[in-house]
């Protein structure tokens, strides 16, 4: 049955900032502390207290303006969104709704083996609410207010997306975008991006249905399953005659099922108005333009520049753009050696990546290390040792056992790359082998791979490949 | 002027309302809407809005860390505390 139907998505994305101190006061901005220890008298609403801008959340917000493509808006204006809950100690968040800093963006995804525009209606800031936990006490909930007043930006994408895929692509991308400009640490576990859904389904072609809204989803996962269990309920719903309601849902992680949240007795009027205690924020074209060079380079950007000058393969470019520190990594390592890129590149998301992965170690943890790692790439590509003696050798240059040309010494694994040595090994090996050599003239080049093992063979590996194989050829074509 | 749903106001403001006063609220604010109301016999068509009269744009701070109050003066007006959290009946949505 289901496949008459569609589903038809938008996404809020909020995104925490990674600023040092809050939208609207010098608390600290900082996961992990102790309850109530990031908190002021601004924070915890207390009467009289004035919020004072943080010019670091507009500078990102710019920033990220530069990156998902919107306009910036030289004027914006913060107003208050009514509503009550305990850890909204003011009575209201304090948002931006008729005149948000960032308008019309969009950014482009993957979807199959297309790409897909996905626009963007707006993103603005605002305040992030406190936490409230529920089971420490069965009859009271305990409030921690560090988060409140953490500078959010809110990113409200138009309905177009149409899978969870599409929705999962829609997300990192945007995840990507932020960590690669510096404006949020993407850390989804931790609660600095979250996703709203705004799901709705329809027969194919027809008109918008009525969509509902799925809250604070913070993985992947969730967001998936979220999405496949919602995108079913409705169509059960309108299957068997009924009708959606416009509801507000609650997405349970044990069950992985969606249920409604908000008190359905009154519809919700959040009233905003404009928040009196802040006046509208003006931008000059200055400050706009001041903040364009911070962007820096995009993830597109690399993977051109990986693709036109470095020729790395698509994939493996791909690899390496996935995370800014990847690619810091990898071009810090051509910049501090001259080995080719792509020889880098190769070695980097295969072996090194694995070593990283096995040993549970972060990118970032091999910064020290690029001079070695690359010292160890030259040894490779100039034949010194083979590839076979560089994977042995590796995993000791992460681990810091040493330098790499120490390290071919102390295990005796420099290659024989001295010609006459070697003719004169290859000389020994043909002896007794006229047979083979008819063969080999008579057109079979599987001989010439016997050939290639036995005198390796003989140089106990240590022999060059490379020039075995044309030395072999020399003498075998006499 | 449209018509007054003093249940759902006092719902929003999380005031209880007894029943016997709401015919009471709900025509005060009836005149107080009537009144200000006046407002729209101004034609403002030509006039750009006016968020303030002081001044022209937000002040801002950098983004700088200073911490001002601790945990202690934070909860000193807390109705109840438990360790160094807030304590509110249960709600859950």
């Amino acid at each position: 049955m289901s496949n008459n139907w569609e589903m038809v998505i938008g996404l809020e994305v909020h995104a925490q900032l990674k600023t040092s101190s809050k939208l609207f006061s010098s608390s600290p901005n900082k996961f992990g502390s102790e309850p109530n220890e990031n908190v002021n008298f601004i924070d915890s609403g207390m009467p009289g207290m004035l919020p004072v801008m943080n010019f670091g959340c507009i500078e990102m917000a710019i920033k990220t303006g530069y990156a998902l493509n919107f306009k910036i808006n030289k004027h914006s204006v913060f107003e208050r969104k009514n509503y009550f809950y305990p850890d909204l100690p003011q009575g209201y968040q304090i948002s931006q709704f008729e005149f948000p800093i960032l308008s019309e963006g969009y950014i482009n995804i993957e979807s199959g083996d297309n790409q897909k525009k996905i626009r963007i209606e707006r993103a603005h800031l605002e305040q992030d609410a406190g936490k409230s936990i529920h089971d420490i006490d069965p009859k009271y909930s305990f409030i921690d207010l560090n988060r409140v007043g953490t500078p959010l930006l809110e990113i409200v994408s138009y309905p177009d997306l149409s899978s969870a895929d599409e929705v999962i692509n829609y997300m990192s991308s945007l995840r990507q975008l932020l960590m690669y400009i510096d404006v949020c640490d993407g850390n989804m576990q931790e609660g600095s991006l979250r996703a709203d859904v705004n799901l709705s389904v329809r027969k194919k072609g027809q008109e918008l249905g009525t969509r509902c809204e799925i809250k604070n989803l913070n993985s992947f996962k969730f967001v998936k399953q979220a999405i496949e269990y919602e995108f079913q309920r409705q169509i059960n719903i309108i299957d068997g005659g009924g009708e959606i309601e416009q509801n507000t849902m609650l997405f349970d992680t044990s069950t992985g099922e969606t249920r409604a949240m908000r008190s359905k007795e009154f519809s919700h009027d959040y009233r905003y108005f404009p928040d009196p205690d802040l006046l509208p924020v003006n931008l000059t074209q200055e400050q706009i333009d001041k903040i364009k060079p911070l962007v820096g380079e995009l993830p597109q950007d690399k993977l051109n520049k990986y693709l036109d000058n470095y020729s790395l393969d698509k994939d493996i470019a791909k690899i390496i753009i996935a995370e800014k520190q990847n690619a810091n990594l990898f071009e810090k390592m051509i910049s501090e050696s001259t080995v080719k890129p792509k020889f880098i590149a190769a070695w980097l998301v295969g072996d090194i990546f694995a070593f990283l992965k096995e040993n549970n170690l972060e990118v970032n943890s091999l910064n020290d290390k690029t001079k070695d790692i690359t010292d160890l790439l030259r040894l490779i590509s100039d034949d010194v040792i083979s590839n076979k003696a560089g994977k042995e050798i590796l995993p000791k240059v992460l681990n810091g056992e040493g330098k790499p040309s120490e390290l071919v010494k102390e295990l005796g694994l420099e290659q024989v790359s001295d010609s006459g040595e070697l003719e004169k090994i290859i000389d020994e090996a043909l002896i007794g082998e006229e047979e083979n050599i008819l063969k080999f003239q008579g057109g079979s080049d599987r001989v010439l791979g016997y050939f290639v093992g036995k005198c390796l063979k003989a140089t106990k590996g240590k022999g060059n490949p490379k020039l075995i194989n044309k030395i072999l050829l020399e003498r075998l074509k006499k | 002027m449209s018509d007054i749903n003093i249940k759902r106001i006092s719902y929003l403001a999380k005031l209880k309302l007894p029943s016997e006063k709401e015919e009471f609220y709900s025509n005060s604010l009836k005149d107080i809407i009537k009144w200000v109301d006046n407002l729209k016999k101004v034609d403002t068509s030509k006039t750009e809005p006016l968020h303030n009269v002081t001044e022209k744009t937000v002040s801002i701070r950098n983004d700088e860390v200073s911490k001002s109050n601790s945990v202690d003066d934070v909860l000193s007006n807390a109705p109840e505390r438990a360790q160094n959290f807030f304590k509110v009946p249960k709600v859950v949505e």
